[in-house]
């Protein structure tokens, strides 16, 4: 078994990982979670999780917001080498791409019609915009009140954003799919599925 | 129904203030800016309305007119307090107002200074009316609590009757034998609460309890079972089984459980009894953080499924870094030496910007909770 430790920026994230552990058909074994909401605190911490995982391995995923490509970002962060126990991975640009990729599921489980799913989601500027509107336009009742913001309310989510989509990656998510369209996911998948500790 | 919009003058530490509100609302604010004093308004007029209850009542019960009024307060030293009551957000149906002051002379007992109702914006009640005129006796009562005298305004009292609070103090609950005295009205911290549970016909209970069963499982992994029993004494008892390392996990009662436990069961129960408004006080205390940061998702799943209405007052960064809650639903206060000024997030351009661009309540509108120059907070004099 394979203890690892992850750092994530929001629940969504979490989910997505574990998922990802999971069906990479190996014996991870999820020791704890960092996720302190947003990527600064993983920013600030980033060496010492890095240094941490000449003992533990480490999985971190951020999103790529407006840098330009993640080894920019890594550089950015890191100023000593990676250390090969830390897989650090980076979402283009925002793991909701990673949602979005899925589109077959994606649209049935938010009842729109899947021609409305973008079907290049890495190439999106905002794809959590992308995604809220989307569910703007979907069938469920239910699924547009957890997702989308109420009329006249002032948030960029609905009040049930977080837990509607980690619903929707735990039971309907096939993350193979979106790794077609989302070069930045296959690699993740692949990390993951060549991952040896070293000690 | 919902308190869509409240107006205060001159109450605690409120100068003035007007409020819109929604179905979730979250106050913060810093220690002593009133936060519990605001969610005391609506107290208050609950207090008023319920059996046994009655303005002169209520008022004593708060220490009298002098406790409850505005230290700020100069020239009109009158309490106000109005409601405004939706069916729906954006459904006006009912607004409440009362004036209160004080006998110039004799007992000096607080009077009504007015008594106001409106049903879609028509008046419904306008006191003081003639006969209030002749006999100003008439005037240390309200027609709220009077059930001869609020027949044309009944939803409005007992809805105002409806409005339950919570504050749940663990060592109350766990030992309240060792509290003496009469329990506090309503039993806000809990000293009755599994006499209540107790209570609650036994296929409600059950079912309540089966559900707080699976929420509390994900919080507290090694517990199995919730269940109320009685002991050989009458006295009712909550029980759940903890597994551990012996083959028969252990029966654990509610004087064993943790805070966190204990404040999450009466947390849960208070969410999923009744459909009335439900005014919490911090609810994050003793509580994991990645519990806390669920719970506003937590209540919003539940206004989905029940029309009401949940007030928070809370100084947790981790509930307030939920992106999903907007800012019409933050209520920040901020001390001055006017009294307690009280915003709404969607009145602050700042809050509003902050939240369009991806921040969270926590970003945008705790800071402004945080009281200046905490470099003197030190115990040196």
């Amino acid at each position: 078994m394979i203890q690892i430790h992850l750092a994530v920026e929001d629940e969504l994230s979490e989910k997505i990982l574990k998922r990802l552990l999971v069906d990479s058909g190996r014996s991870f074994h999820v020791s704890s979670v960092i996720n302190r909401g947003g990527f600064g605190y993983i920013k600030s911490k980033i060496e010492g999780l890095n240094k941490s995982a000449k003992g533990f391995p480490f999985l971190v995923l951020t999103d790529l917001d407006q840098h330009v490509c993640p080894s920019a970002l890594i550089q950015n962060w890191l100023s000593k080498p990676l250390n090969a126990n830390l897989m650090f991975r980076v979402a283009v640009r925002e793991v909701e791409a990673w949602i979005l990729g899925d589109r077959e599921n994606l649209s049935r489980f938010l009842g729109v019609s899947r021609d409305l799913i973008p079907i290049d989601p890495e190439t999106l500027a905002d794809p959590k915009r992308t995604l809220v509107q989307l569910a703007s336009k979907a069938r469920k009742a239910d699924v547009r009140r957890r997702l989308v913001p109420k009329k006249n309310m002032t948030a960029i989510q609905g009040p049930e954003y977080n837990s509607c989509l980690s619903e929707f990656v735990g039971t309907a998510w096939n993350p193979l799919a979106s790794a077609l369209v989302c070069p930045s996911l296959a690699k993740c998948c692949q990390r993951i599925i060549e991952f040896t500790p070293t000690t | 129904m919902l308190i869509s919009k409240l107006t205060l003058k001159n109450w605690r530490n409120f100068k003035s203030i007007d409020i819109d509100l929604t179905e979730r609302v979250f106050i913060v604010g810093a220690n002593a800016s009133g936060k519990s004093n605001l969610l005391d308004a609506i107290r208050f007029l609950k207090d008023i309305v319920k059996p046994g209850g009655g303005l002169q009542s209520s008022l004593t019960q708060r220490g009298g007119m002098s406790k409850v009024r505005c230290l700020s307060a100069r020239k009109s030293p009158d309490i106000e307090i109005e409601v405004e009551l939706s069916e729906t957000p954006g459904d006006v149906c009912w607004r409440y107002a009362i004036g209160i002051t004080q006998q110039s002379r004799g007992q000096r007992l607080p009077v009504l200074r007015f008594e106001r109702v409106w049903k879609n914006g028509a008046p419904v009640i306008t006191r003081p009316e003639q006969s209030d005129r002749d006999d100003d006796m008439r005037l240390t009562q309200t027609y709220l609590e009077q059930i001869s005298a609020n027949k044309d305004f009944r939803p409005v009292a007992q809805f105002l009757d409806s409005v339950r609070y919570l504050h749940l103090v663990p060592q109350l609950l766990r030992s309240s034998e060792q509290y003496k005295g009469a329990a506090t009205p309503d039993d806000p911290y809990g000293r009755n609460f599994l006499e209540m549970i107790a209570r609650t016909p036994e296929k409600t209970r059950r079912s309540r309890l089966k559900k707080i069963e699976g929420a509390l499982k994900q919080a507290v992994p090694q517990m199995s079972g919730l269940v109320d029993m009685k002991d050989d004494a009458g006295v009712p008892h909550l029980e759940v089984l903890y597994e551990h390392w012996r083959p028969n996990a252990g029966r654990q009662r509610e004087d064993q459980f943790s805070d966190g436990t204990l404040r999450l069961i009466g947390l849960f129960w208070s969410l999923l009894d009744g459909d009335s408004p439900l005014l919490l006080e911090e609810p994050e205390l003793s509580l994991n953080a990645a519990i806390v940061r669920r719970l506003p998702n937590l209540f919003s799943q539940l206004l989905r499924r029940k029309s009401t209405q949940i007030f928070v007052t809370t100084h947790s960064w981790d509930l307030l870094s939920d992106k999903g809650i907007a800012a019409e639903e933050i209520v920040v206060l901020t001390p001055s030496s006017e009294g307690t000024k009280a915003q709404v997030g969607a009145q602050n351009e700042a809050i509003r910007t902050m939240l369009e661009s991806g921040l969270s309540a926590a970003d945008a509108a705790l800071p402004l909770a945080t009281p200046e120059n905490l470099e003197l907070f030190e115990l040196t004099a």
